[in-house]
């Protein structure tokens, strides 16, 4: 094992050990509410990411997040499902659909299919806003049930209802998504992905199927932002359909923004824009007719000061050290 | 049967028909020339014949197959590769990187390894690595493995882009331009490179190509394209005298001869 691998490896265990001692030190309601808030943003960054190794941007993941969202809390609420099964029904609903209009959706290159997914993301919405009978429409959906009494192995009956408790399922759900998420792109898979990146043509020359491997990096991306979002709605247990609510086209600007901060080179630059701006956007809660334009400046500071994000800081700081910078 | 049969192949942009009625039959092992002026449609021609670019007319059959409305991938899979014009590679990647994804169709996705690898898998990881590395001294570059593409001159780059067609075990390969802003000595070598291919692995080229004077020491046989029609096909010695080419390449006569 190398010095890098080994650093990685630290930097995960110290990242979750972090995570877990937080909300005890802290030991405030609202702190860990903004920190549950955190770990689905890091995972819904993370994922639209993902869009981004076939060499596409999204403009609407967060319609996937609203489709999951909403299906896990109509499945609880009307079907009486435990959310243990429709946390991951919220995912393979946002994967299924996301697969179907892959096909259509990645005949067309950049700023076409983001017009296409902002505009798919802004259809998910308004179905929520119009089917009144089935989502509760203006009103939004409330009165579903959390997380509730799961049995987890070794641990027998939680109670996941209490916001401590829905903190680590939060952070457990999006710690293995993250990891499931990181080991997909450094396999075969992530592989030719980037290839398909780089030079569709000459990829789909040699035999790569392009089209098809590039609805599996959407949908597997739209899975997880299901799963975001299903781990969202049962975290507010309330969800409206309105355009300047967690679901409107504001949310997927967030998304990037986090994604661009953080730096998009690596894996964990989402991560960590998600949870550096995530902070920022709370401490900036005073002010809150001011938070797009904090968060704004802030992006655009990043990008002509360090355009390859957050990430790039530390071998920054050991180039210069080393006397190399220029 | 022959090896590849085009016939009738025509291809419009809009109302201009950039390759019309096309017949042309490649002999399996041959060296084929596609020569002609600027816009005759030899491009057109590799991209309908590699699939990047569909037919609007007519029939490419490859081996007694039928392959006229396969994508490029499928006709990969059939054994036809590309060298594109542009030096269009995996930027982002080292050489070694670059040949590996040739090799796409030769090894699978394995789910499980994304979790954990078995010993079998790592044996298999390193044979395809050995593979590569063969690929890659075959052409010349084994040294260069660990660079990135993007790194390397324009003649290597060539070279690189010849080494991930080869990765994917074609029967057919289609060089667009393959000598084109080279060094003589570079030209050279391509040269050598195409020619010992076809003797050890017999595998048949196609090559687009604007320097005359490679073509016709290199090709088996010649066809002409002049406005997206086929004028002239034979021996590179019939074809340099051919009257009717002559007069396609009005003015550049010392280059044929």
């Amino acid at each position: 094992m190398n010095r890098e691998s080994m650093f990685k490896i630290l930097g995960c265990i110290g990242a979750i050990a972090l995570a877990i001692a937080v909300p005890l030190l802290l030991s405030s309601i609202y702190w860990t509410s903004v920190l549950t808030m955190i770990v689905i943003n890091s995972l819904m960054a993370a994922s639209l990411r993902t869009i981004l190794t076939i060499g596409e941007f999204s403009l609407g993941h967060v319609g996937f997040m609203c489709l999951g969202a909403y299906a896990s809390a109509l499945l609880t609420m009307k079907a009486g499902l435990p959310f243990g099964l429709t946390l991951p029904v919220a995912g393979l609903m946002s994967g299924l659909v996301a697969f179907v209009l892959g096909y259509p959706f990645m005949r067309v290159k950049g700023i076409y299919f983001a017009i296409l997914t902002l505009v798919t993301s802004e259809s998910f919405r308004l179905l929520a806003f119009n089917w009144r009978n089935l989502t509760g429409g203006i009103d939004g959906l409330i009165g579903f049930p959390g997380a509730g009494v799961l049995s987890i192995p070794g641990l027998g009956q939680v109670d996941f209802d209490g916001f401590t408790e829905y903190y680590y399922l939060a952070l457990a759900v999006v710690s293995a998504s993250l990891f499931i998420l990181y080991r997909l792109e450094k396999s075969k898979l992530g592989f030719t992905w980037l290839a398909i990146r780089d030079a569709d043509k000459m990829a789909g020359a040699v035999g790569v199927n392009v089209l098809r491997y590039k609805v599996i990096a959407f949908s597997i991306a739209c899975f997880f932002a299901g799963i975001g979002g299903g781990l969202f709605a049962h975290f507010e247990r309330a969800l409206g359909p309105y355009p300047t609510a967690s679901f409107g086209i504001i949310t997927t600007l967030y998304l990037l923004t986090y994604m661009v901060v953080g730096g998009k080179g690596k894996f964990a630059g989402p991560i960590m824009g998600a949870i550096v701006l995530s902070l920022v956007y709370e401490f900036a809660r005073p002010v809150e007719e001011y938070q797009p334009m904090i968060i704004g400046a802030i992006a655009i500071v990043m990008v002509m000061i360090i355009p390859e994000g957050l990430v790039s800081i530390p071998e920054r700081i050991r180039k210069w050290r080393s006397g190399i910078l220029d | 049967m022959g090896f590849l049969e085009i016939r009738k192949l025509t291809r419009f942009f809009g109302g201009l028909a950039a390759v019309m009625e096309l017949d042309m039959d490649v002999g399996q092992g041959q060296i084929f020339g596609l020569i002609g002026p600027n816009g005759a449609g030899k491009s057109t021609v590799l991209n309908m014949i590699g699939g990047t670019l569909r037919a609007n007319q007519g029939e490419i059959i490859f081996n007694g197959k039928e392959v006229t409305k396969l994508p490029s991938h499928m006709r990969a899979e059939q054994g036809i590769a590309r060298v594109f014009q542009e030096n269009l590679l995996f930027s982002s990647f080292t050489v070694l990187e670059n040949v590996l994804v040739g090799y796409h169709l030769q090894s699978q996705i394995d789910l499980s390894s994304i979790f954990f690898k078995t010993r079998s898998k790592r044996i298999q990881e390193k044979a395809l690595k050995r593979r590569v590395l063969d690929t890659l001294e075959f052409v010349g570059l084994a040294e260069y493995s660990n660079e990135l593409a993007i790194n390397l001159p324009h003649g290597i780059q060539r070279l690189l882009a010849l080494a991930i067609a080869l990765a994917s075990q074609p029967q057919l390969l289609l060089l667009d331009e393959p000598v084109t802003g080279m060094t003589a000595e570079e030209v050279e070598t391509m040269l050598i490179m195409i020619r010992t291919l076809r003797e050890q692995r017999g595998i048949t080229c196609i090559i687009v190509e604007h320097n005359l004077k490679a073509v016709m020491g290199l090709c088996d046989r010649i066809a002409v394209l002049h406005f997206g029609r086929k004028i002239a096909e034979g021996l590179p010695e019939e074809i340099v005298e051919n009257p009717a080419v002559m007069e396609a390449y009005l003015g550049t006569e010392e280059d044929v001869t």
